[in-house]
């Protein structure tokens, strides 16, 4: 029997090589996504391992660098330093300065839109770096810049480059060094970097203060690691907090953790897509394959062979099937994320010392989602087929559809149930497992319409047949679609689930754009925006000197600048706005003063909106405590008046006399009211005028305004569009599968059409048709399954500000665009072979 | 011999001998194959399966290619029907030569000139009976006439089943769906082969009679290849095939005179063998 399955499956090639590209895929996603993961994590250590090379105690400042968005002031203070330097144990120490700047590249725009630009202070062991040109800088007014930024900014050795902090103003340094860092890297985790003279860079970080961001101390020799902490922490005392080199590795290796494992998440959920899309291609393509050899079976069954024997044999079969895509798929998949852990490396980390990670439970997980989805995907059809009377299935007749009944009442059931947890959780009546019911039910639902596609399979087809309806092959192959519900149904599925997916989410982003302009067209009243853009590390600002210039401006009726902090209000972090025109401000947001008063606050006074309020407990006349981002001590606040509610006012508001004390002592925006019936672009020009010295800010009106605002929902969906991609490719192999296994089964059927007068290109037309057809189906059910899912989720998220419901239409012409090319691909080689077959062999009877 | 057998090849000749009275007495040639050799394989492997085969069918004629397995006869249709290449020799349809067309000058032949009956029926199991009925035409895009497939739809008894799908009509009415289809575009000669292969005994005979009455009523031509002499004996003229040559030619024939002389080729195949 086992000789008779491998002497089956040798005559099958095609067949074989089909479903075996169905297991390689599924295999190769998990296996590529496990090491790409590993990879980038093992890499981002390897680089984190570098710094510090050879330290063996590091003192920092009490508090970790960031908070919120907020600068920390506290640095390890030269007194520490010195402190440090006169224990015992320590043989040297190195110190580091370094935080985020903003440097004006060649082209007088701020250059690293992405990544961070940093000042640090250039000393003898900092970070690995590798000095390739010139030499470092030894006066205030010289910089070496990092090979990237020479790359990114257009400049280079000799070249003069102005650079500012939020606390400095526009300085210009020459450059007299290039360097690199360890390993032939251009860039340290992909950010742009200048190094100043130690006293430079602390005037730029820390406003001229003789502060470090962190000490590195060397422990002299025969003394180890935990001896000097010790010592070194006796010293310091409370003054800053010391650790050894190995916790601080692996205080990075966390943080790096935490970095990969949003990246690891992703691409594991795209592994999960591959392989929900794979179980559908793997079980269809087995069905199919069964389904075509029913009449062999019935022949072994005739001469004695048991039930138990055939469903052996097509288990076998699945095994040897499994085994073999699988092994090739996790080859193929760790190639694959090797590749794109060194294409990934290469881009975000600018290394080319990629450390390949390979783990374990990478090719276990592939290797048994490989065999074991084939195998069982194989179980059902073979017992089905194990049970078929031999007689029956060796008739040469046209046998009828099997009912689907069972199938759409299951399918129906599991949808039903899937939405009322869908509507029960986003009514919150699911108590603590609102969020879990919800997904549940989005889970029910997928698998619920994944049943029904069989059902809806014969009106949609039809449907969507009428498309082609003015030619003869059109009509035939619209008919082929239409002809295995079922198999249709499962090859529709894979594309299905991809697309509902996609379009769920773009759904949704969509809508949270849509309800982010919804808000500015209703309700603020200024035409014009003075901004900069929200992804750039250190925040747009500009003079606020501007602003008369502005004012001035020939049809401007109004203008008020805004500067913003986050700040620490009796212990929470708030958002906290000042300007010297609040009331101008509210107005020109559409906001409403709902009790007391916003004009003149003095300077213990302050006033917010009616959330902001209730979050902290007060009322008008409380008092409040208020520390901002650059304060060393807390103010006393007077509450004077709270603003009604209004997502343009979130906040709180104080005196502009604060602005010192904030992250960013600039003001940040302006509002610019033009007068009505104003020409809005012509005081736009002159506004952009008198902002030319400006780099990080431009003036934008509305649609633009909101273009920036909503900039990172444009990245996500760009990013959702490559998972659409991935299940695309799955869903061309799965239709090829069908396409090829129908016009195999149909020979006879081919040949006889040939016979009595249809031509090849008829042929190859109506095959066209039906793969088009098919993919087109898979399309819109998984548009509307989509809209469905991201309706819910919009709906979901309708209190927290998402109001609008938007779909995403041109992204959806796009999908059903791909579907059609998804179709047409697919048609190809099927085509191609539908119209060669071979008339006298397939009309020829045994 | 049973009675039954009797009785029905008697009903038979009956039939046949009460139609041929009206056949056209106007013959001209519908399909006529000249010098035509066809071998398959190469070397050691090659069969010859037509060896200088020069024959003529009438039009308005219902003629039977008969043989033994392997005597070459479905070859000899299949280059006939314009399905299969000549190595020498050459095919004419309706005066046209149609050795050496490309591929789609034969397509639109056979689309055009050709009606077609297989053993297995061959309908597309997507189309309902009318549906099949006019497929030839539908894929030429036009239009068969109304008047027309009325009237074989009425001789072949149809009417009743033209919305049905091919797995809802019998064996029979499936053949008879075909026989229709075959018949719908009017077609120069229509290929018959096996008709009856897959049918049991009265289906046959409906089946046989259609194609009788075709030819005598409406003036079809009408070529069958078959193995089974009740069947030939419908025919005008029955050729028979051995060893890839014609080796007899039977005017008028009757289900006993074709058994005798198969037979008679059945009996020398076999000396050949034994001799060989």
């Amino acid at each position: 029997m086992l000789r008779a399955t491998l002497k089956g499956m040798a005559a099958r090639k095609a067949r074989l090589a089909l479903t075996s590209l169905a297991v390689v895929l599924g295999s190769a996603f998990i296996a590529a996504a496990l090491v790409l993961t590993a990879s980038i994590e093992a890499t981002v250590n390897d680089l984190s391992g570098d710094s510090y090379d050879g330290v063996d105690v590091l003192v920092q400042p009490l508090e970790p660098e960031t908070r919120g968005e907020r600068l920390v002031r506290e640095g390890v203070t030269a007194e520490t330093l010195a402190a440090v330097e006169d224990v015992d144990g320590v043989a040297s120490t190195s110190t580091t300065v370094s935080w985020m700047i903003n440097a004006i590249g060649e082209n007088g725009k701020i250059v690293g839109a992405l990544a961070p630009t940093m000042a640090v202070n250039w000393s003898d062991e900092s970070a690995a770096r590798e000095l390739r040109e010139g030499r470092e800088p030894s006066a205030d007014g010289e910089v070496a810049v990092s090979a990237k930024f020479v790359t990114d900014s257009g400049l280079g050795l000799g070249d003069t480059v102005t650079a500012y902090s939020l606390t400095t103003d526009q300085t210009e340094y020459e450059i007299v060094g290039v360097y690199g860092y360890a390993g032939g890297r251009d860039s340290n985790n992909g950010n742009t970097e200048l190094a100043f003279t130690t006293a430079e860079a602390q005037r730029l970080v820390f406003e001229g203060q003789d502060v470090y961001s962190a000490v590195a101390v060397h422990a002299a020799v025969g003394v180890d690691a935990d001896e000097l902490l010790a010592e070194v922490e006796a010293v310091v005392g409370a003054e800053a907090q010391v650790i050894t080199k190995a916790e601080y590795d692996e205080e990075t290796s966390a943080e790096t953790a935490e970095a990969t494992s949003l990246i690891g998440n992703f691409l594991l959920g795209f592994g999960g897509v591959a392989v929900f899309v794979s179980v559908f291609l793997i079980a269809n393509t087995f069905t199919i394959v069964i389904a075509g050899r029913l009449k062999e079976i019935a022949m072994m069954r005739a001469i004695g062979a048991g039930r138990d024997q055939i469903v052996r044999s097509v288990l076998t079969e699945a095994l040897v099937l499994g085994s073999i895509g699988a092994v090739v798929g996790t080859a193929v998949g760790i190639g694959g994320g090797a590749a794109l852990t060194s294409a990934a490396s290469n881009f975000m980390l600018d290394t080319a010392d990629v450390a390949v990670s390979v783990p374990i439970t990478a090719v276990i997980a592939a290797l048994a989602v490989g065999i074991g989805v084939t195998i069982l995907s194989a179980l059902v059809p073979a017992v089905r087929a194990s049970r078929i009377p031999p007689v029956e299935a060796m008739r040469e007749a046209a046998k009828a559809d099997k009912p689907i009944t069972g199938l759409t009442v299951t399918g129906a059931v599991l949808t039903l149930i899937g939405a009322a947890l869908i509507a029960l959780g986003l009514t919150e009546n699911l108590g603590e497992q609102n969020l879990l019911g919800a997904g549940v039910g989005a889970g029910l639902v997928f698998i619920g319409v994944t049943l029904l596609t069989a059902w809806l399979a014969r009106p949609l087809v039809a449907a969507l047949g009428l498309l082609w309806s003015g030619s003869f092959a059109g009509r035939l192959g619209r008919r082929n679609a239409a002809r295995n519900p079922r198999r249709t149904a499962v090859t529709a599925a894979a594309l299905m689930i991809g697309v509902a997916l996609v379009t769920a989410t773009a759904t949704l982003l969509t809508s949270v754009k849509a309800s982010l302009s919804q808000v500015y067209e209703d309700t603020v009243a200024a035409e014009l925006f003075v901004t900069g853009p929200v992804t750039s590390a250190v925040p747009a600002s500009f003079d606020p000197a501007l602003m008369d210039e502005i004012r001035g401006v020939d049809g401007v009726e109004a203008a008020a600048e805004l500067y913003y902090d986050v700040a620490d209000i009796d212990g929470t972090e708030q958002r906290v706005n000042a300007s010297t025109d609040l009331t101008g401000v509210v107005e020109l947001f559409g906001g409403e003063v709902a009790e007391g008063s916003i004009a003149d606050l003095a300077g213990d006074e302050i006033a917010m909106n009616a959330t902001a309020a209730s979050s902290v407990g007060v009322a008008v006349g409380d008092t409040v405590a208020v520390t901002f981002s650059r304060g060393t001590e807390a103010h006393e606040f007077t509450v004077a008046a709270i603003l009604e509610d209004n997502e343009n006012t979130d906040g709180w508001y104080v005196s502009p006399a604060y602005a010192e004390e904030f992250y960013t002592p600039k003001p940040t925006t302006a509002l610019v009211d033009v007068v009505d019936g104003g020409d809005v672009d012509a005081v736009a020009s002159e506004v952009e005028t008198i902002l030319a010295d400006e780099p990080t800010v431009s003036v934008q009106n509305h649609e633009e305004f909101t273009a920036q605002v909503t900039v990172f929902y444009d990245f996500a969906i760009i990013a959702i569009q490559l998972l659409l991609g991935l299940a695309m490719v799955v869903a061309v192999i799965g239709v090829i599968n069908t396409l090829v296994l129908s016009v195999l089964e149909r020979t006879r059927e081919l040949g006889m059409l040939r016979a009595i007068g249809m031509t090849r290109g008829q042929t190859t037309r109506m095959v066209t048709v039906e793969s088009v057809t098919i993919a087109l189906f898979g399309a819109l059910l998984g548009i509307g399954v989509g809209l469905g899912l991201g309706w819910a989720l919009q709906q979901a998220l309708a209190e927290t500000g998402v109001d609008v419901f938007a779909v995403p239409t041109w992204l959806i012409i796009g999908y059903l665009a791909a579907a059609v090319l998804v179709g047409l691909l697919a048609a190809i080689a099927p085509a191609v072979r539908a119209s060669k077959v071979d008339i006298l062999g397939a009309i020829a009877y045994d | 011999m049973s009675l039954n057998f009797i009785l029905r090849n008697t009903a038979t000749i009956i039939e046949r001998e009460s139609v041929v009275s009206t056949a056209s007495p106007v013959k001209t040639t519908a399909v006529s194959a000249q010098g035509v050799w066809k071998a398959y394989g190469s070397g050691e492997a090659q069969v010859v399966a037509l060896r200088d085969v020069s024959v003529e069918f009438s039009s308005g004629a219902f003629t039977a290619i008969m043989g033994p397995s392997g005597s070459g006869k479905s070859t000899l249709m299949h280059c006939l029907a314009g399905l299969d290449t000549t190595d020498r020799g050459t095919v004419a349809i309706g005066g046209t030569t149609i050795t050496g067309l490309g591929d789609k000058a034969l397509t639109k032949l056979r689309r055009d000139k050709i009606g077609f009956i297989f053993q297995q029926f061959n309908l597309l199991p997507t189309l309902t009976a009318e549906e099949n009925i006019t497929l030839p035409a539908a894929i030429a895009g036009t239009k068969a006439d109304p008047e027309w497939l009325r009237r074989i739809i009425d001789v072949l008894n149809l009417r009743d089943r033209l919305g049905h799908k091919p797995t809802e009509l019998s064996g029979g009415q499936q053949q008879r769906v075909a026989c229709a289809r075959a018949l719908a575009s009017r077609p120069e000669v229509v290929f018959a082969d096996e008709p009856t292969g897959n049918l049991d005994t009265r289906s046959s005979a409906e089946v046989l009679r259609f194609l009788r009455t075709s030819v005598d009523d409406f003036g079809q031509t009408i070529v069958m290849v078959t193995h089974d002499p009740n069947a030939a004996a419908y025919a005008d003229r029955v050729v028979f095939l051995a060893d890839g040559q014609i080796v007899d030619d039977l005017p008028a024939p009757t289900a006993d005179a074709v058994i005798d002389k198969m037979r008679g080729f059945e009996k020398l195949a076999y000396d050949l063998g034994g001799i060989a």
